[in-house]
């Protein structure tokens, strides 16, 4: 079994249990959409877009009073160590589920009767915690198209490693570890959009362990609050 | 916003456009032989064995290179792989819906590997471990993120760059012993294709999504490092003529030389 | 009184919530008023002024669009005007109350692909957008090249009493038609377009820009 954490406490890339890996966000990469953002959340490096609400096709899917919501969440096949095939497996459809439930918590789906939203996240590298990463971009491509949503929503992952509750998992914390707890989680509401967990976690543990994610949240909300009034309200020119 | 909208053209945009196109005009300012910007990110994926992100003007795309082992196809025993697609993700248009590669992608993924495999671009049989059993096989997976036109020169050039800047681990067996050296593919030279459309009698080079959709027709052209011809394709509904052809061939072979020195310098920069 | 602007982004609180309806973009929990866009608060007093800076044009009565007709049948023209919604332009607008499928062609008028000018009359959550061209003005266009803006920028593009685009328009020999919901159509010569083309990107770009007047003014002067 590999040591994920050495007698100084210091995690394989030399962070402390309660440490993020670096996060960095843009926000509008892509044209074409009503609204999109690229994140680099450890070695996830992910795209995500909206496009509408716009017409529904075929019609007999429209709900008279309120919008729908599809979301893919898909994986390049140059996104992992061995390169995985295009078409989506049983665990990105899964995915593409819970962040799709997880949105549709902040969004103000009635505002957009008969029309559909739709949300595509494509994963062009994976690390640990690409769901995470994936609902962070979401929620600030969803903001910069101007749908009306009340909050934002973050996401970050905790989980146990070496019989210690640690935050933000890599890849190798994530596969080597003995549990994996992904939160994502509405800073101003103060409340969890999305909860998985895997492993053995005692109740203390437990505690512990969605307590630190929610610290992890708030330090990207505010990466992601930087980002968002970088584009729309920085004023000086490069 | 509309999905029925991908079909149509709006009639006053087709009239506006030759309206322009008489006076030797384009939307953006550009002349009809020049190219929007190109810009360059090479190997932003980190996992795998080369990748480039190219964009041209709006148009975005990236393309990853890994490098497996398997085995051969039957009829070509001694050379190692290449297998190129093209997706066009669902985040690139409004147009573009979830789902299995439809024509247009499969179209990219084919001209992008035809330019490649008959410019002879990799020397595929230094790609053998084991003849007719096991060979490397080098897959080139293209993202196409942002759809604004000319997306076969942006996917060439992303192709090409992953490829020519790919390291991949080789198995090397010395005195017994199984060493792994990360080797670059065996590259021959750099192939370019250049892609123009007529509107009309015009014929303007690197067309924006908004030409492309008044095209009468289009043609992409593939050229080796000696100004050969290798791989070609034309698209649209409308006929060209032989004169015409002839104009497009003029007018890319000295733009290929130029993206082809652009390309070189990247690589050069980065791998001195 | 004093005004005072914040720059929030969705979820932000910004105040208590003023008596009577919400402001548009809002929302409250309890007594507080939190945001559903990015945008400007605008808080003087009790009372709360929000500006998106993003989002869908949402149809409103009176508004003048520009439409691409999308499809026909013998009754209405279908038109994409850059919404949700598809809007439509029932034949009796056009064809008056004598309007028989039999005697009148829909295509005479309005072709597949054509663009026009029209108001919106008629619009709630439960039904698409209805519009007319019976008013003057209003009706095909017949030249000139369509343009989209974000919609949430199109009060940028008039300026204060239409002074941005009378800028453009005279600094750039150009007319513009500009449609609420976000679609506008450049008239003039060649160069006149190509050029108007070009601030209005640079409006998409830099909408929020205090500057932005001078930037434009130095981008038409320098000419293609």
């Amino acid at each position: 079994m590999i040591k994920l954490i050495d007698e100084n406490g210091l995690r394989l890339d030399g962070r402390r249990f309660d440490e993020l890996r670096p996060v960095k966000i843009e926000v509008g990469v892509i044209k074409n959409a009503n609204g999109s953002a690229y994140i680099e959340h450890g070695k996830n490096k992910i795209v995500a877009a909206v496009y509408g609400p716009r017409e529904v096709h075929p019609k007999h899917l429209l709900i008279p009073d309120r919008a729908i919501v599809r979301c893919r969440y898909h994986m390049s096949p140059f996104s992992t160590e061995e390169r995985k095939p295009p078409q989506p497996t049983r665990r990105e459809i899964e995915i593409s589920l819970v962040l799709r439930r997880a949105m549709e918590c902040v969004l103000f789906l009635e505002e957009y009767p008969r029309s559909i939203i739709d949300v595509y996240v494509e994963v062009l590298q994976s690390d640990g915690g690409s769901r995470c990463a994936s609902i962070t971009a979401i929620s600030a491509a969803l903001a910069d198209s101007g749908i009306s949503m009340k909050d934002l929503i973050v996401g970050c992952a905790s989980g146990k490693a070496d019989g210690q509750i640690i935050l933000d998992l890599s890849d190798i914390e994530d596969k080597e570890g003995e549990g994996d707890m992904p939160v994502a989680y509405m800073p101003n509401l103060d409340k969890i959009t999305l909860l998985q967990f895997d492993g053995i976690f005692s109740e203390e543990e437990f505690k512990k362990a969605l307590d630190l994610a929610i610290m992890g949240n708030k330090k990207i909300y505010e990466v992601l609050r930087k980002a968002l009034m970088e584009k729309y309200f920085k004023t000086e020119e490069k | 916003m509309s999905f029925k909208r991908s079909s149509i053209i709006e009639n006053l945009r087709k009239t506006q456009m030759l309206d322009l196109l008489s006076k030797q005009k384009r939307l953006d300012g550009r002349a009809l032989n020049e190219y929007r910007p190109i810009t360059i990110r090479l190997n932003p994926i980190q996992k795998a064995n080369g990748s480039a992100e190219v964009s041209i003007g709006d148009t975005k795309v990236i393309a990853g290179v890994k490098v497996e082992t398997g085995e051969p196809f039957p009829d070509t025993p001694q050379q190692g792989l290449l297998i190129v697609n093209a997706e066009f993700l669902p985040l690139s248009s409004a147009m573009i819906e979830p789902g299995p590669p439809d024509e247009d992608s499969i179209e990219v993924s084919r001209v992008v590997d035809r330019g490649i495999r008959e410019s002879q671009m990799l020397n595929l049989k230094e790609l053998v471990i084991e003849p007719g059993k096991l060979v490397y096989c080098v897959f080139v997976d293209i993202d196409i993120l942002n759809i604004d036109g000319n997306l076969f020169d942006a996917a060439f050039i992303a192709a090409v760059l992953s490829i020519a800047t790919a390291k991949y681990d080789k198995k090397i067996v010395n005195e017994g012993k199984e060493e792994i050296t990360k080797t670059p593919l065996p590259l021959r030279l750099i192939p370019v294709s250049v892609t123009s459309i007529t509107i009309g009698d015009n014929i303007l080079l690197d067309p924006t999504e908004e030409e492309d959709s008044v095209h009468d027709s289009r043609m992409t052209i593939t050229f080796d490092e000696e100004g050969h011809l290798c791989a070609g394709q034309k698209g649209g509904s409308v006929g060209l003529s032989v004169e015409q052809l002839f104009k497009i061939v003029d007018l890319s072979k000295p733009k290929a030389e130029e993206i082809r020195a652009l390309i070189k310098k990247v690589i050069s920069n980065a791998y001195p | 009184m004093t005004i005072t602007r914040y720059k929030v982004l969705p979820g932000d609180y910004i105040g208590e919530a003023p008596p009577g309806p919400l402001p548009t973009n809002t929302y409250k929990i309890g007594n507080k008023l939190y945001t559903l866009k990015i945008g400007l608060a605008e808080v003087e007093d009790k009372e709360v002024k929000f500006i998106p800076l993003a989002g869908p044009y949402i149809p409103r009565i009176n508004d003048f669009v520009v439409g691409t007709v999308v499809d026909l049948n013998a009754f209405t023209w279908d038109v994409d005007i850059n919404s949700l919604y598809m809007a439509h332009l029932p034949s009796q607008d056009v064809f008056g109350r004598n309007f028989s499928p039999t005697s009148h062609s829909l295509s005479e008028q309005f072709k597949v692909g054509d663009m026009l000018t029209a108001k919106i009359i008629a619009y709630d959550r439960t039904r698409d957008p209805l519009l007319t061209v019976r008013e003057p003005g209003l009706g095909k266009v017949l030249r000139g090249e369509p343009v989209v803006l974000s919609p949430s920028k199109i009060p940028r593009l008039i300026g204060k009493k239409g002074s941005m685009a009378k800028i453009i328009e005279s600094k750039s020999k150009t007319k513009l038609i500009i449609g609420q919901n976000g679609v506008i159509i450049v008239q003039g010569p060649p160069d006149g377009i190509v050029l108007a083309i070009k601030a209005i990107h640079l409006i998409e770009e830099k909408a929020h820009v205090p500057s932005l007047t001078s930037m434009i003014n130095e981008l038409l002067s320098k000419g293609v």
